[in-house]
């Protein structure tokens, strides 16, 4: 391990093991646990928490708010990079400034 | 001129950057550039609401400080910001960029306190000359020529609102700055708007930010992303409010800056198309124009100054230390770089709106405010902004920035990031979570105190819709994180028209030029150049006959004087001597002649 580590300055601190130490693909697996459980609690909050003041008409429905984001979400980075970049993209030296 | 107890911070930045070019020593004059920040604090907390500083010129009345609520919140924000920028560039040793980032400064602190619109364009074209230099100053030649276009885009928006200001004093025999009525508004008013949206980089006048930003030094783009566009917000909120052609140009922006962001590869593109994106909502909230979505508007700008700053400050470390900025080279630096990656965390999470961080205060009360003046569609859009905004800055950027789906990179060479920039970033990031724990903080501040307490963030409700919408958002980026990867290449934005009006405008200036040289040129050998021949024939005979004979006899009678003098200046010392024994004797002749 090369000594200028951590931003260059030494062996890794405290985070910085941690950090590396997650990346195992144990570590990844239990992570994607965590997050699909957070996931779940929340919809699952929704059921006994709900939207008193709708402004949207649809959001007075439970989940509309989860699948509001994963559809938009969803639909945006497929619009984006399927439909409108390989429209305007060119090479990065388009315009002859770098 | 007539003052009382105010303090104009402008000044404090002001005598900063005359007096840094004559402090001495290598390193010790840094520590002076904390002292206009921390007197900008004290003033800005302090100021009373009134009218100060007003002077008389050319027979018109300038007002350099009005104060009141509103100049306050976003002197407030400045002042910190300021704190936390000069923090962060405290090892850098060109004493150009500290000028040229107290000069902005100082133009930013100037708009805020305006009374006037001249006073207003006086210190909105300063911020222009400080900024354009903050972007040349990376001394790069992509930067030079964008700081170049960056410099003209600006002169035209400065222009555009002379030319309002100018017609608006015509036509009503004031400069004045105060609202606008949209209901009686005159050509000339829609100039200074035109004025107003460039700096706010209201689409489609908005491709001078994410061009000139990415290319600015690494301090200097943490000045910028603060000061432009939301002193460009605070005077459309002193003017403009209410203007429902704001309310859906700021929809636009919000969404725009977001389908931009999630294309780039670019870090500090990205972010720079999330100002756009972020000053929409802003924009959307003075179109409203509601008291409540007014104060979403102010909260949301003094929130979006500290994470967007620390953002900039994050971005920029990892440029310092790894030497780019391109997603597609980076990754595997989370362990490397772990405070980088945690305070740039806690300004992503704090712009996505997550609970705990300022964003979530501030960006749902614009968004509320929109709703409840029943402008669905604009809340809409706002909502759709914030999953674009957390899937690409919230997620992408740091995902392919610090882990990419790589090990960590121990091989690559880091260049050690100075302690100071911590420091900055400590500061922001401290800032953003005690305003989204505490939003008293920033409630205390709003512009209208009576509508404060009409949006409440900490509800289960709030929370939960927020952590709703953000968490199946993240699902969305997991699911599309193949899709949504990074590569090498140039999006075509509005610019591509700006550079094709230039070139238009230099052709048309150029090809009739062109063509009346070239007829010129005819009329000249034809006509011209015969009568200064004759002219020419003329002054040789002058010159000959006359000058010649004066030149040559001067230089005979020279040579003649310069022979004799030959004479004396032989070397010798005995005879200089003797001639100045000549001399005094002579003069002690005359003298003593005087006498008798």
């Amino acid at each position: 391990m090369p000594d200028n580590t951590p931003d260059g300055q030494g062996q890794p601190g405290a985070l910085g093991r941690f950090l590396a130490s997650q990346l195992s693909p144990e570590k990844i697996r239990a992570w994607r646990i965590v997050f699909f459980a957070a996931l779940a609690l929340a919809a699952l909050l929704n059921v006994f928490i709900t939207n008193h003041e709708p402004h949207f008409g649809l959001d007075r429905y439970r989940f509309f708010w989860p699948a509001f984001g994963l559809a938009v979400g969803v639909a945006m980075v497929l619009l984006v990079k399927k439909i409108i970049q390989p429209l305007i993209k060119r090479t990065e030296d388009h315009y002859g400034d770098l | 001129m007539g003052t009382s107890s105010f303090f104009h911070p402008a000044i404090a930045f002001l005598m900063t950057a005359v007096a840094l070019p004559f402090l001495p020593g290598r390193r010790r004059w840094k520590w002076l550039l904390l002292i206009a920040p921390l007197a900008a604090i004290y003033a800005a907390f302090t100021n009373q609401p009134g009218d100060y500083l007003t002077l008389s010129w050319l027979g018109q009345t300038l007002k350099l400080g009005h104060v009141d609520r509103l100049s306050l919140i976003f002197a407030q924000v400045f002042a910190v910001m300021s704190l936390a920028g000069i923090l962060y560039s405290l090892h850098v040793d060109d004493k150009g960029q500290h000028v040229a980032a107290v000069l902005y400064v100082a133009g930013g602190f100037g708009c805020v306190f305006a009374g006037d619109f001249l006073t207003l364009f006086v210190f909105w074209e300063l911020m222009s000359i400080g900024s354009t230099f903050l972007v040349m100053l990376n001394r790069t030649r992509e930067s030079v020529l964008a700081s170049f276009r960056y410099f003209l885009y600006h002169t035209v928006g400065g222009l555009l609102l002379l030319g309002g200001l100018l017609l608006r004093h015509q036509a009503l025999g004031t400069f004045d700055f105060g609202p606008i009525d949209p209901g009686s508004a005159q050509p000339y008013d829609f100039l200074i708007l035109a004025g107003f949206c460039v700096n706010a980089a209201v689409v489609p006048l908005h491709a001078w930010l994410p061009d000139a930003y990415p290319r600015g030094t690494v301090t200097g783009s943490v000045f910028m992303c603060a000061f432009t566009t939301k002193t460009a917000v605070y005077v459309l909120a002193r003017a403009f409010a209410g203007w429902e052609i704001l309310a859906i140009a700021g929809t636009v922006m919000a969404v725009y800056g977001v389908l931009y962001a999630s294309m780039e590869n670019n870090a500090r593109r990205i972010l720079s198309y999330h100002i756009v994106s972020q000053v929409g909502y802003m924009v959307a909230g003075i179109g409203v124009g509601t008291a409540i979505a007014v104060n979403g508007a102010s909260a949301h700008a003094y929130a979006h100054i500290l994470y967007k700053g620390l953002l900039f400050m994050g971005a920029g470390a990892v440029l310092y230390a790894a030497g780019t900025q391109r997603l597609d080279e980076l990754g595997g630096l989370a362990a490397r770089l772990p405070w980088v990656m945690v305070c740039y965390m806690v300004a992503a999470l704090s712009i996505s709106g997550m609970p705990i961080f300022n964003g979530f205060i501030s960006k749902n009360m614009t968004i509320f405010g929109a709703a409840e003046a029943h402008q669905t569609w604009v809340a809409l859009g706002l909502e759709v902004a914030a999953v674009g905004t957390f899937i690409s800055v919230g997620l992408k950027l740091p995902y392919f920035a610090f882990w990419g789906g790589k090990p960590t990179d121990w091989k690559r060479s880091l260049k050690p990031i100075p302690v100071n920039m911590y420091f900055g970033m400590g500061l922001l990031a401290v800032l953003c979570v005690l305003q989204g724990v505490f939003p008293q903080i920033l409630y205390r501040y709003l512009p209208f105190p009576e509508a404060v307490h009409e949006y409440v963030p900490w509800t289960a409700w709030h929370v939960l819709q927020s952590a709703m919408l953000l968490g199946f958002s993240g699902l969305a980026f997991y699911l599309m994180r193949h899709v949504i990867t990074p590569h090498k290449a140039l999006n075509l934005d509005f610019d591509w028209f700006y550079r094709l009006i230039g070139l238009a405008l230099y052709h048309l200036i150029s090809r009739p030029m062109a063509w009346f040289d070239n007829i010129w040129t005819n009329v000249w050998n034809a006509v011209g150049l015969r009568g200064l021949m004759g002219t020419a024939f003329g002054s040789v005979f002058f010159d000959k006959g006359v000058i010649d004979g004066i030149v040559d006899n001067t230089a005979y009678g020279t040579r003649g004087v310069g022979r004799v003098g030959a004479l004396f200046q032989n070397g010798r010392l005995q005879y200089y001597l003797g001639l100045m024994t000549v001399l005094a004797l002579g003069v002690f002749a005359l003298f003593f002649y005087g006498v008798l």
